[in-house]
């Protein structure tokens, strides 16, 4: 596992495209900011469809007002698998983290999210935020969500949401009356869906931030 | 005058439950039907089977739209053979920006006709257009579909949709329900506008109201299922008067 330090006051900001499984442990020290993009999307050509990944992210908070931002992004088909574990650990206060995970399951790909995320007993005023959102595209794709808090600090602010649900049928429809076929509707509805996390990539990376977009939309706006 | 739609001996359930009990109707080309009834009584119900609206089932009848089997068709090939339906209660689609929802049903309509995709440069350029015509604002094109309008920008939204699609036959579905009184008048100056002597329109309406604007050729009184009255623009003014109830069939 590779250990990366993010000194005090310092931002790191990266995105992980298509990456065949990650195993990062950071350290933030005081006042550092962290953002990750996890992204998980391959094209859906032939050696995709049985990828197995696994991703595992490791982020200690060890100075006082750290920020966090962990998104992640997985889109599969045929027999594909994906895991995501997050583990954030907050050892001291006033630090705040958010994680969004959003998986997209078609065929029988299966997805795994592990959100583990630890508060301290003396981190008071830390601000957690962990969702999860999944969209499951057949009745044979499968997602598994399992949160793991552990909250020993009283003074602080955490939540947790995790929801799984299909595409819906009545925006497909209104898309249908207005000549959209079935097909172009759910890829609009899924689009809409990954965007969220995509929109979420800073300047810094902006180029693939917008390449990633216009391969969502088909054209510039 | 050709016939445009002509709708025989229609019935159709929703869970089981018959809604539609045998509707007849017949409308050609440039003409403006109203069509009027109680609430539940199944004028949605009708608009919905008419687009292919997959949570109904029709159990009985036919409809032909030009001589083709309309019945028969999947929602998207009747929409692109002309059919609109502005929706009683339009959908919100969050993440999807009302351009690239209209260029993909525009470009979607004209590839079924055998004509070019509009360029961007086109496009862009009837989309102003029409917003024009609606008085919408500017920032339409980029927000999602009707999510977060107000209840009058969805309904106008939904006649921008039609003007820019070009209906031959479109279904206004209580669409002057929940207009202020400016955006009523440019709504219907907007449907008036998009009058042809090929087209055609089924106006559902409780209210005398839009008729005033947008004058019916006939108006039908849809009950329990059926139309059970049919008449001329006077029919709307008698029922204003005198309710359903009073209703001498
Ligand atoms: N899923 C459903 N299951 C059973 N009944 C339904 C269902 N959806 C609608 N209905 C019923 O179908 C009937 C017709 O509804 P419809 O929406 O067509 O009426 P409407 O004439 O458009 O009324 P309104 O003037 O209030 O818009 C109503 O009695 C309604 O309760
Ligand atoms: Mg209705």
């Amino acid at each position: 596992m590779s250990e990366i330090i993010i000194h005090s006051g310092e931002r790191f900001e990266q995105v992980y495209l298509n990456e065949p499984g990650l195993d990062l442990h950071f350290v933030q020290e005081a006042g550092s900011t962290l953002k990750i993009h996890v992204l998980n999307i391959p094209d859906g050509t032939s050696g995709d469809r049985d990828i197995e990944i696994s991703n595992n992210i490791v982020v200690e908070q060890i100075g006082e007002g750290c920020e966090t931002e962990i998104y992640a992004l997985a889109h599969l088909q045929g027999e594909a698998h994906v895991t995501t574990e997050t583990h954030v650990k907050h050892a001291v206060g006033g630090g705040k983290s958010n994680q969004l995970l959003k998986f997209v399951l078609e065929d029988q790909a299966r997805g795994r999210f592990i959100g583990d995320l630890k508060i301290a007993p003396d981190a008071q005023k830390v601000e957690a935020h962990q969702t999860n959102r999944n969209l499951l595209l057949s009745e044979t794709a499968e997602m598994r969500t399992q949160p793991q808090l552990e909250i020993y600090a009283d003074d602080v602010q955490a939540t947790h949401g995790a929801s799984t649900g299909q595409l819906d049928e009545s925006a497909l429809f209104y898309m249908q009356q207005r000549g959209i076929d079935k097909e172009k509707a759910r890829q609009l509805l899924v689009g809409a869906f990954m965007k969220e996390v995509i929109e979420a990539i800073g300047e810094q990376h902006s180029a693939v931030r917008e390449q990633l977009l216009n391969a969502i939309d088909g054209v510039v706006e | 005058m050709s016939k445009l739609l002509e709708i025989k001996d229609l019935h159709a359930s929703i869970g089981g439950k018959e809604i539609l009990k045998g509707v007849n109707l017949t409308i050609n080309e440039g003409e403006v039907h109203a069509i009027m009834g109680p609430n539940g009584a199944g004028k949605s119900t009708l608009s919905a089977v008419l687009t292919g609206n997959p949570a109904y089932e029709v159990t009985r009848g036919k409809v032909y739209l030009k001589g083709q089997n309309l019945l028969a068709m999947e929602p998207e090939i009747r929409a692109r053979a002309g059919v609109f339906l502005s929706f009683q209660y339009p959908v919100e689609i969050p993440g999807v920006s009302m351009t690239n929802f209209m260029r993909t049903a525009i470009n979607a309509k004209r590839e079924y006709e055998g004509k070019e995709p509009l360029s961007p440069r086109e496009f862009l350029a009837l989309m102003r257009e029409k917003k024009k015509m609606l008085e919408l604002p500017d920032k339409l094109n980029n927000r999602s579909v009707n999510e977060g309008f107000s209840g009058g920008e969805k309904k106008k939204n939904e006649i921008f949709q039609m003007a820019m699609l070009e209906p031959c036959l479109s279904i206004l579905d209580e669409t002057d329900s929940g207009l202020d009184i400016d955006a009523l008048r440019i709504v219907a100056e907007g449907v008036n506008r998009l009058k042809t002597p090929e087209n055609a329109s089924i106006v559902i309406t409780h209210y005398q109201r839009l008729l005033d604007y947008i004058v019916p050729d006939f108006v039908h009184v849809l009950a329990d299922g059926k139309i059970v009255k049919t008449g001329d623009k006077s029919l709307a003014l008698e029922l204003e008067e005198k309710g359903y109830e009073g209703l001498s069939l």
